[in-house]
Parts: C-alpha cells; sequence; structure tokens
C-alpha cells in the first residue's frame, strides 16, 4: 500500500507504524519516548503528526499509530509545530539545563514563561522509557513512583534494588541522559548499588558487570563463562571464524 | 488476628487481583506493610518494583500507618471558596498534623479530597465514613472530640 507522507509517496505494509515508515523513508520525526528496540510507550507525544484521512485532519502520535489505510500524513505542518512548541516549553520548564532539550526548545521556538520555576538539576522527563527497558532487557529493579508533581524513577523504597543486575540499560536508552552511572577503578555505581565489572578476556576492557552474566546464563540456560568477551572482540572472533571456514572451503 | 498471608491467599494467583489484594491489606492494617508488598510479588509473580509503583501511585494505599481516623477535608472549588483552608488551619490547631500526616498516636490521618459532590453543603469534611457539611472551625474541635481527639491539648 502507498501513503503520502509530507508529499512523498512511501510503500507502507498494512499495520506498520506510522514512525518507522516515515524514517525508513528519510522523513524525520522528533521523539524522546521512542527506541527501535522496545514496544512503544507513547508518553512523550512529541512524534505527534496529523493525518489526513477522507478530508479530515487529526493529529495521531506517530510511533504507536498503525497505518491501516491510504492515508495522507503531515508531519510538520503549522498546527503540528505549534503543538510540539507547548510540549516543548513544557519540557524546558522541567529540565531547564538539559541539552538535549534545551537544543529541541530552540528549534522550535519554545521559552519558558517566569512563572515557572524549576530545579535546575533535573534531567528526567519521566518519559519512563527506562523503566520499559529495565523489564524487557533488564528485571524490573525500576518503576515510576508516586505520580503527579512528585512522580519520580526510582526503586523501591528507594533502597538499592535485590534485583538490578547493573547492565546500564535504564541509562542507555534515556532519551535525556538524566541517569547517572559512574564507574571507576571497576566498579560501576548505579541507582546506589556498587557491580564489580568484568574484564574482557581478549582487549581487557571492563565490559558487564558479574551479576548480568550471571543473570543471562540464568535466563538463557547457557554458561557464558567459559568465554568472558566484550561485543567487540566477540565481533572480530565470529569473524575470523567465518574468515578460517570459508579459506577451509576454498582449499 | 488476621494475617497478611490469610488475606492475599483469598484470591487466585493471578496478577489482576493485585490491586484487590492491595486494597484488603491497607484496610486491615491501614497501611501496606513491606512485607505484604514482598509477599504479593511472589504470590502473583510479579515485581516488586510495579507493586510499589502501584501502591505509591493510588491515594487509597499508603505505605506509612494511617490513623484510625481518617479526617477527608474537601477542597474542590466551592469547598475551597468556603474557607476549607481554615478548616485546615484549625485541624492543625487542634492535632498539630498537617496534609498527609498522622498524628503520633496514630488516632488521626488528615487528608484533603478534590471533591465530594456535596457542594451544597461546602465546606465538607469526613471522618471515615461520616459526612459533615457546613463546618465551620468551632464544630471541628467538637467533631474531634467525639472521636476522642483534644486530649493533647
Ligand atoms: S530517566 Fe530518562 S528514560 Fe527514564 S523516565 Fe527519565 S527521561 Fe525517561
Ligand atoms: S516518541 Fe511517540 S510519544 Fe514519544
Amino acid at each position: 500500500m502507498i501513503i503520502k507522507i509530507d508529499g512523498k509517496e512511501c510503500t507502507a505494509q498494512k499495520g506498520e507504524y506510522l514512525l518507522s515508515i516515515a524514517r525508513r523513508n528519510g522523513i524525520e520525526i522528533p521523539t524522546l519516548c521512542h527506541s527501535d528496540a522496545l514496544p512503544g510507550i507513547g508518553s512523550c507525544r512529541l512524534c505527534i503528526v496529523e493525518v489526513v484521512e477522507k478530508g479530515r485532519s487529526r493529529v495521531v502520535t506517530s510511533c504507536i499509530f498503525p497505518v491501516m489505510g491510504e492515508i495522507e500524513v503531515l508531519t510538520n505542518s503549522k498546527k503540528i509545530r505549534n503543538m510540539r512548541k507547548t510540549l516543548l516549553m513544557l519540557y524546558l520548564a522541567r529540565v531547564p539545563e538539559n541539552e538535549k532539550i534545551k537544543k529541541l526548545a530552540e528549534e522550535y521556538g519554545a521559552v519558558v514563561p517566569e512563572r515557572f520555576s524549576a530545579d535546575k538539576s533535573e534531567d528526567c522527563i519521566l518519559c519512563g522509557l527506562c523503566v520499559k527497558a529495565c523489564e524487557s532487557l533488564g528485571s524490573s529493579a525500576i518503576s515510576t513512583v508516586n505520580r503527579g508533581v512528585t512522580k519520580k524513577v526510582s526503586t523501591p523504597y528507594d533502597e538499592p534494588s535485590k534485583e538490578c543486575i547493573g547492565c546500564g540499560s535504564c541509562a542507555y536508552v534515556c532519551p535525556t541522559n538524566a541517569m547517572k552511572i559512574k564507574e571507576k577503578d571497576g566498579i560501576r555505581t548505579i541507582w546506589n548499588k556498587d557491580f564489580k565489572l568484568i574484564k574482557c578476556e581478549k582487549c581487557g576492557e571492563y565490559f558487564a558487570t558479574k551479576e548480568q552474566i550471571e543473570y543471562i546464563n540464568k535466563k538463557k540456560g547457557f554458561n557464558l563463562e567459559d568465554e568472558m568477551l566484550c561485543d567487540k572482540c566477540k565481533k572480530k572472533k565470529a569473524g575470523e571464524r567465518l574468515k578460517e571456514v570459508f579459506e577451509d572451503y576454498r582449499e | 488476628m488476621i494475617e497478611i498471608k490469610d488475606i492475599i491467599e483469598k484470591y487466585p494467583r493471578e496478577k489482576r487481583y493485585t490491586l484487590a489484594m492491595l486494597q484488603d491489606v491497607q484496610k486491615q492494617f491501614n497501611y501496606i506493610p513491606r512485607q505484604a508488598l514482598m509477599m504479593i510479588s511472589e504470590y502473583v509473580d510479579t515485581p516488586l518494583s510495579s507493586l510499589y509503583s502501584m501502591a505509591t501511585f493510588y491515594k487509597a494505599l499508603s505505605l506509612k500507618p494511617k490513623g484510625k481516623y481518617i479526617i477527608k477535608v474537601c477542597d474542590g472549588t466551592a469547598c475551597h471558596i468556603r474557607s476549607s483552608m481554615v478548616l485546615i488551619d484549625e485541624i492543625y490547631n487542634i492535632l498539630k498534623i498537617r496534609i498527609g500526616e498522622t498524628t503520633e498516636d496514630g488516632m488521626f490521618s488528615l487528608e484533603t479530597v478534590n471533591c465530594l459532590g456535596s457542594c451544597a453543603i461546602a465546606p465538607v469534611m469526613v471522618v471515615n465514613d461520616k459526612y459533615y457539611g457546613k463546618v465551620t472551625p468551632a464544630m471541628v474541635r467538637e467533631i474531634i472530640k467525639e472521636y476522642g481527639g483534644e486530649k493533647n491539648e
């Protein structure tokens, strides 16, 4: 099926999410709470676009909008830009010093009215992506806590969590770089808990926590301890093996 | 004495009963003890973090022990205009607790609600399930007395 995005004809499969169709076709839509690796949560609303169908236009969240028919899409109309501007004004009011939000706000001309005051050290926009990542890739150690103005992301009782394996997925996906991970002398500190880091047997770089490896072993039922290699060395090794096989084959 | 285990095990081991369990625990103990949260987590095989999220989200659930009598002062528009804040000040004068707090003897907790649907008799105050309408500061004193408060004056 063919849909039109900003005048460009794009092929799409029924049920495909609008955002991924647009991106595949080189049309940029700003997002905060989206990660290709995780199911959409649709919380930040920055990816809103206008969908015109049967002469009527409506605003949808493109990251979680499955395309079902031949629609026309406007990703950067005046209406959408204005709505994004309002959103960014609110985000900027919450995280006034955050680089990512500052840049986006500038792009959309969003300024915070003076009556809003905020904690200057705050970087979290409460999108919830880290919680999703922890749920899917980690061990469900964190969640959103409280609601309204006191809402935050934390571990139960704000204590070091028994479940946390220190994988850092939460920090990795965070769009605003709000999560602080400290790494020093082979110790990673995250969510008030210290983790011993393990070195890659080949290149000697720290690449995972002990808990992380134990967790993967348990979950996937295999033994990673046989081969403690970081991703880079693993790829290299696989490449070498492939080369060997290939050369054997040629001989 | 009813124990946490008895409350939880009344329900099938399914996630969708989590909130009901939490409500029952809250009713029995006037708060959600840590132990209960951990037991439910195990019973329905749900991460502790999700339960903690739930317990801190709903106003009806509390992680800290609540008083035997819960005073709710309505602070919806009608009650607000009719000086609900004066009632809250008066409660502070008598019981020395502010919104969200509980007296040291564990007798009273103070909360505000956004509308009780009784705007005609604003300002409204509720103690456990009993409603009081057109409340004045003087009445607050009388009402608290009814429940055995004001001793600490
Ligand atoms: S820490 Fe980052 S990922 Fe998590 S809710 Fe805040 S902004 Fe989103
Ligand atoms: S990216 Fe779509 S709502 Fe955040």
